[in-house]
């Protein structure tokens, strides 16, 4: 995800963190130390944050289906939101 | 080995004569209990009122004691050299038994406490992994990749912290022989000399 064209007059990025990069990879957990026989998909997202002084890190998390279809879901509604304003 | 007494820490020390023997030792016995524990300083508070001085000169008396027997367990200083060193302070005969005993008591357990406070790396506590099958990615669709995901649990000073890590499994294998070779290493001629002249 590059930065946006947004003019310099931007005051968010002096107040929030920005998004640099997301990153995803859909994954299948097949064996553990703790159970030796394993079907578990899952879903390992890595973000990059840009904190005002513009030092950059890395965050990563991993979601089960069913999590990844609810992150899923809010992302929907912001969009369907956003289509209104 | 002689200790090297500051004039300071000799003033502080000039206390304990003023005071008779058993308030001496009851001063040892809150000075490891501070090596064991921590100070606390309403004791301080309790036996100034009791000895009717101030609290600061307790606490002068108990720290120059602590520091005294510190330093000399910390160099294993022997019963000669002890004496010695603490003769300088000019008390008297008893009072130089009374510490010498008080030294020779307490050196095991002072530096046992004393390693402790030796840096302290990370260290193993357990370990966890994981074996994935990479299906897709944002870049790369349709794809068969092995990986190996692992949570190291560490040990640091009392706390407990983990670090994720992933690897392929050849970089997992590799990782194996190296550390293999490491413990391999033991069994050589020139680390069984070592160890042997240390021991």
């Amino acid at each position: 995800m590059e930065g946006s064209n947004e003019p310099a007059l931007d005051a968010k990025a002096k107040v929030t963190n920005q998004l640099v990069d997301f990153q995803w990879k859909l994954g299948m957990a097949v064996s553990s130390d703790s159970c030796r026989s394993l079907k578990y998909p899952y879903v390992a997202v890595m973000l990059k944050v840009a904190d005002h002084s513009g030092q950059v890190k890395t965050k990563s998390f991993e979601m089960t289906i069913p999590q990844f279809q609810n992150f899923y879901r809010q992302f929907k509604e912001i969009a369907a939101i956003i289509e209104t304003v | 080995m002689l200790l090297d007494l500051s004039e300071e820490h000799k003033e502080h020390l000039a206390f304990l004569p003023r005071v008779n023997s058993s308030v001496v030792a009851e001063f040892g016995r809150i000075a490891v209990e501070f090596l064991r524990r921590g100070a606390n300083p309403k004791i301080y508070e309790g036996a100034a009122r009791k000895l009717n001085v101030s609290s600061e000169t307790v606490q002068h008396g108990v720290e120059g004691l602590i520091y005294l027997l510190t330093e000399s367990s910390k160099l294993m200083i022997s019963e000669l050299d002890f004496q010695d060193s603490v003769f300088v302070l000019g008390f008297s005969e008893e009072l130089n038994k009374l510490l010498l005993q008080f030294y020779l008591d307490n050196r095991k357990e002072i530096r046992t406490i004393l390693s402790e406070l030796a840096p302290d790396l990370p260290s193993y506590h357990s370990l966890e992994w994981r074996l994935d099958v990479q299906l897709a990615s944002r870049s790369l669709r349709q794809q068969i990749k092995p990986s190996v995901t692992i949570k190291l649990h560490l040990n640091q000073n009392g706390d407990r912290n983990t670090k994720v890590l992933q690897t392929d499994p050849a970089t997992l294998m590799h990782l194996v022989q190296q550390l293999e070779q490491a413990l391999e290493e033991m069994k050589t001629n020139h680390c069984r000399r070592v160890v042997r002249s240390i021991k």
